[in-house]
């Protein structure tokens, strides 16, 4: 299979400008200056299938066309480099493996846009990506594929800011990225307006992820259809899935978007650790609610997650063996929501610690099974959550209660937990 | 939410540490006119102190032209910013959930119990102090931290204590 986003990860010091311009770097962005309208450039990306890979799925080409034809400058194109969905860590293989490849895409979509002004933001705690995300910005320049008149042309300046985080996973929200990029508390802001017309400092702006921006150059080299094919289905793409947990091997694998959880998992994570069963698994990060062994050979891609009331997610995938205690995996979820809550708004602020404690009660014993409706009444009042944050933190925490429901009557009534079938 | 502790908002400054906030003023100066520069100004303050005195924070809301208050409240929101002197080496322990399935309880146990130390205490020498912290993006290095930003994993109990040794033949920063 083609490898898109991970082709160069095995090249010797595959972080370096040589090393990517051996491996035909920037040749993608050459032609598209040489060859292609900042029309024909969305046009292809809408025509590929490709969808934001930060979790939220939007086609990438409809949001530059958005930016593009909104008459407000300076636009601006910034990168998503917060990763911080606990169970994810692809972003930081790209970053630190491979940040021109981010770079050029980067770059492609501030042609596409008519942006002239762009920045990438990385999580604080990503030290190795922040060096080499930096010493690539200025290679790049000293190229002459950043600055004015790129690679010759007239008309076309593009300038980045390398800017880091501080630790907050609110951030990866992309209007909390802006009011941190603006020197700000990361708290949310109204959508709509959407970032494309109101974005940084206003201004419209293309907020796309390190994973999405990393697919653009191999668009532009092989055709929509090429892209649109490495899916399977009707899923578009590759995506990069990665694997942790109570899992033989973790890593990052590289696979058609809509692969199977059970391919993930045996085939490319060497099963569950130490031959033991498998319990379930969680698709995509924290956020996502997590799915029992039946569900195995559902396929990793949006709708498909959708359908089973979770959602695809970052492609973090958890897995967890059949000694796992699924009232704890929901306790450490609502406890990282509880932490991570930027406390802006009531039901998120309030929502988060009544979740924590819940699960408190249910683990020590003094849970009812008034509880578990209390868990379906506290999440739909979180769904009136400000963002995304809130909307999604009760999920696993339900999700669990309804589909390892044995796990949480076996606490509240004092028995021991269900070993489970598989 | 999360409610960090240590906040002091008096002076808290001795003498030999006040000139360096002439040191602070100068690294400021490329961030003056340049927008949204807060949180490199905080960090600029933090790599001279090893945290960020109020003193920092007065001066920084007076060379980027913005209230204290707001300075404040950006150094309160970010996790990374301490507000009382950090260790030379701050091990940060991830505790969310690949860690803890597979093992990170142990991990921070093992470095309290040999550093004589809860979490957020600095030990006594000034070199190290632990902190349990929201998912570091290593879950390929399970259970995972980091040494200020150094990544190391798959972490041990044992492993944990042979990292102190380690780090105190390095001596402080």
């Amino acid at each position: 299979m083609s490898l898109v986003v991970t082709k160069n990860f095995g090249n010797p010091q595959s972080w370096t400008l040589d090393s990517y311009r051996a491996a035909g770097g920037y040749t993608a962005l050459a032609r598209v200056l040489r060859e292609m309208t900042p029309e024909d450039v969305s046009d292809l990306i809408k025509a590929s299938g490709l969808s934001g890979r930060g979790g939220a799925f939007f086609p990438t080409g409809l949001k530059w066309e958005f930016v593009r034809k909104d008459p407000k400058t300076p636009r601006y194109v910034v990168v998503n480099g917060d990763e911080s969905e606990p169970g994810t860590y692809v972003n930081r293989y790209s970053l630190e493996l491979d940040p021109h490849l981010m770079l050029e895409g980067m770059i492609i979509a501030a042609y596409a846009c008519h942006a002239t002004l762009g920045y990438v933001y990385i999580r604080g705690e990503y030290g190795l990506a922040h060096e080499r995300t930096q010493a690539a910005i200025r290679d790049a320049y000293a190229a002459g594929f950043l600055g004015s008149g790129i690679l010759g042309t007239s008309g076309f300046d593009f300038d980045i800011t390398f800017r880091r985080g501080a630790g907050a996973y609110i951030v990866g929200e992309e209007t909390a990225l802006f009011n941190s990029l603006e020197g700000k508390r990361g708290n949310p802001r109204y959508k709509p307006p959407f970032p494309t017309n109101v974005g940084v400092w206003g201004l419209p702006t293309a907020i796309n992820n390190v994973e999405t921006l990393s697919a653009v150059p191999d668009i532009m080299r092989n055709g929509a259809e090429w892209f649109q094919d490495l899916g399977r289905g009707e899923a578009a793409g590759t995506k990069m899935y990665c694997l942790s947990g109570h899992v033989a091997e973790p890593g990052v694998h590289e696979l058609p978007m809509g692969v199977t959880a059970r391919e993930l998992i045996y085939d490319y994570g060497g099963g569950v650790a130490g031959g033991r069963g498998l319990k379930g698994f969680k698709p995509g990060g924290a956020s996502s609610a997590p799915l029992t062994p039946n569900e195995l050979d559902a396929a990793l891609e949006p709708k498909s997650m959708g359908a089973l009331g979770t959602i695809m997610g970052t492609g973090g995938v958890v897995v967890f063996d059949e000694t796992t205690d699924m009232v704890d995996v929901a306790y450490r979820d609502a406890l990282f929501f509880e932490e991570e809550s930027c406390g802006f708004c009531i039901p998120c602020r309030e929502g988060a610690p009544n979740l924590v404690q819940i699960c408190e009660r249910i683990l020590h014993g003094q849970g009812t099974m008034d509880d578990l409706e209390l868990l379906e009444e506290l999440g739909a009042s979180m769904m009136a959550s400000f963002c995304g944050l809130g909307q999604f933190a009760h999920q696993p925490v339900r999700g669990a209660a309804r589909r390892f429901r044995e796990d949480f009557v076996a606490h509240i009534e004092g028995r021991p937990i269900p070993a489970a079938a598989s | 939410m999360a409610i960090h502790s240590g906040a002091p908002r008096r002076a808290t400054l001795d003498d030999a540490e006040r000139p360096k906030l002439d040191q602070l003023r100068q690294a400021l100066a490329p961030l003056r006119d340049e927008p949204g520069t807060t949180l490199e100004a905080l960090y600029a303050a933090q790599d001279i102190f090893s945290y960020v005195p109020p003193e920092a924070v007065t001066l920084i809301a007076k060379e980027l032209r913005l209230p204290e208050s707001e300075v404040f409240g950006v150094l309160t929101f970010y996790s990374m910013f301490h507000r009382k002197p950090a260790a030379a080496y701050v091990l940060r322990v991830c505790r969310d959930l690949s860690c803890h399935l597979t093992g990170a309880p142990q991990v921070l146990h093992a470095f309290n119990q040999a550093l004589g130390a809860r979490v957020g205490e600095v030990t006594e020498d000034g070199l190290f102090e632990t902190e349990s912290v929201s998912c570091l993006g290593l879950c390929d290095l399970q259970p995972a931290l980091m040494v200020n930003l150094e990544q190391h994993g798959p972490m041990t109990a044992d492993k944990a204590r042979a990292l102190l040794d380690d780090l105190r033949a390095r001596g402080a920063r």
